[in-house]
């Protein structure tokens, strides 16, 4: 027998019943003999049984005195067991009980909410794809040149302050700029980056991409003359001004432009 | 015949109204809630107390015993050691009104003495001092097994926790005991001074 194997089963015994055991196990009796260290701990075990036992001898009749005697079975005539107590579910549950379900009611309310979200994403999504596709009715007066550093820059409101045409309000081009159907042209790597995406049926090319949730709204067709930078990725001819269709949404953000001629 | 019934066929037929039965339940389990309340307080006015707290419970509470977790004694046990957890912090409160501490041991700071009411002999005494100075939950153990001779799983029962962590409890009590006695027990001179495990 090891010291490990004597330790492990010495520790399967309370004090008492190794006092009990004595030498009736040999090996264990042996593997104290040869080894001093199990040997003093098993002395010491037994020792300590010894004394929880005369502890034990000392307290054995000790009971409760007739009074608390008495006092129960006078309990039990006059009032007897109680009906059971209906406990309130909260009160009587452990405090981890009451917090999963504090976590529970969370979690249906975080699901309830996902729900509610998902669904309105989900009808403005659709609402968006069932539109139809009107094309933009955008009367032109006049035209001035309008101020290219601006115009370059995704179209501020500011720099369209200055733009003497005449705006027509538009009724159903919301759908031309809405959605991801449109390419992207901001800058000259943004043009070469959108060239694989498709072009609005109308010729309006997005300028931005934008999140319907965020560029819905009304927005307006405004006929301009841009000078002949703007379009030089179109064709390699920057010395022309051209006229282009830009539509302006609420923010004054340019979502699309359309280049009617050269 | 009564006596040779189980303690939940007593506590059934006490719950139909047989205090017969009721009073055999009492009798048969007075004692070890008793000495439990007793081993764990040091103070038989406190043992007293708390085996009338606990039969008062089961007459409250009883019908909502359910056999299927437990045994009646294991109930009654962790009844016990509610009202023993109870009584304790209540005379500790008193005792840090009015008397300092003695030492760093907090139940012996109680203005009782536990000891001089019961044991008779140097043995009985030093022993019974080194149980009383076990942290609480060692203490336990202690006296479930070891003085109320319950097994690991009937003490888990009534502690309400699992046989492994009474094992650990029991072991490492055994260890403080031990160390305790050495110093305060000259009858226990046998007790070795370094009862090292060797893991060879």
């Amino acid at each position: 027998m090891t010291c490990r194997e004597f330790i492990e089963t010495a520790e399967s015994l309370t004090p008492l019943q190794l006092r009990l055991l004595g030498t009736k196990d040999e090996p264990m009796s042996a593997h104290a003999r040869e080894c001093g260290g199990c040997g003093k701990w098993m002395e010491s075990q037994r020792l300590l049984g010894n004394a929880l036992q005369v502890l034990r001898a000392h307290t054995a009749q000790s009971e409760a005195g007739p009074k608390v005697e008495l006092a129960v079975l006078e309990a039990f005539r006059t009032q007897g067991f109680e009906p059971v107590a209906a406990i309130a579910p909260d009160r009587g549950a452990p405090a981890v009980w009451k917090l999963s379900r504090f976590f529970e009611v969370g979690a249906y309310a975080a699901v309830a909410a996902a729900l509610i979200v998902g669904i309105f994403l989900g009808a403005r999504m659709w609402r968006d794809r069932q539109a139809p596709a009107t094309p933009v009715q955008a009367q032109v007066t006049s035209t001035l040149p309008v101020n290219p550093r601006v115009t370059t820059v995704a179209g501020k409101t500011e720099s369209l302050g200055n733009v003497t045409t005449e705006i027509a309000p538009k009724s159903a081009s919301a759908s031309t700029s809405r959605g991801g159907g449109l390419a992207a042209k901001r800058s000259q790597p943004a043009v070469e980056q959108a060239a694989t995406t498709t072009v609005d049926r109308q010729g309006f090319v997005a300028l931005m991409f934008c999140d319907p949730l965020i560029c819905s709204g009304e927005e307006q067709v405004i006929r301009m003359e841009l000078p002949g930078s703007a379009s030089a990725s179109a064709d390699g001819n920057g010395s022309q001004p051209v006229i282009a269709d830009v539509v302006v949404g609420d923010d004054g953000l340019v979502r699309a432009m359309r280049i009617v001629n050269q | 015949m009564l006596t040779e019934q189980t303690d939940e066929q007593l506590l059934a037929q006490a719950l139909d109204g047989n205090e017969d039965a009721f009073t055999a339940l009492y009798r048969r389990r007075q004692g070890p809630v008793y000495r439990f309340a007793l081993h764990m307080s040091g103070s038989p006015q406190v043992a007293e107390e708390v085996t009338q707290d606990v039969f008062m419970f089961l007459l409250q509470r009883g019908r909502g015993f359910d056999p299927s977790r437990g045994a009646v004694g294991a109930y009654l046990f962790g009844v016990a050691r509610n009202y023993v957890r109870r009584a304790m912090e209540k005379s500790h409160s008193e005792a840090a009104m009015t008397t300092p501490a003695e030492d760093d041991d907090p139940l012996l700071v109680t203005n009782f003495d536990p000891v001089g009411e019961i044991a008779r002999g140097q043995t009985s005494k030093a022993v019974w001092k080194a149980v009383l100075s076990l942290p609480e939950h060692y203490r336990e153990a202690v006296v479930l097994c070891d003085l109320q001779d319950l097994s690991y799983a009937e003490a888990a029962e009534a502690l309400g926790c699992a046989i492994g962590t009474i094992r650990s409890r029991l072991h490492r009590a055994h260890e403080m005991l031990v160390r305790k006695l050495q110093n305060s027990a000259p009858a226990l001179a046998g007790f070795s001074g370094d009862a090292a495990r060797c893991l060879s």
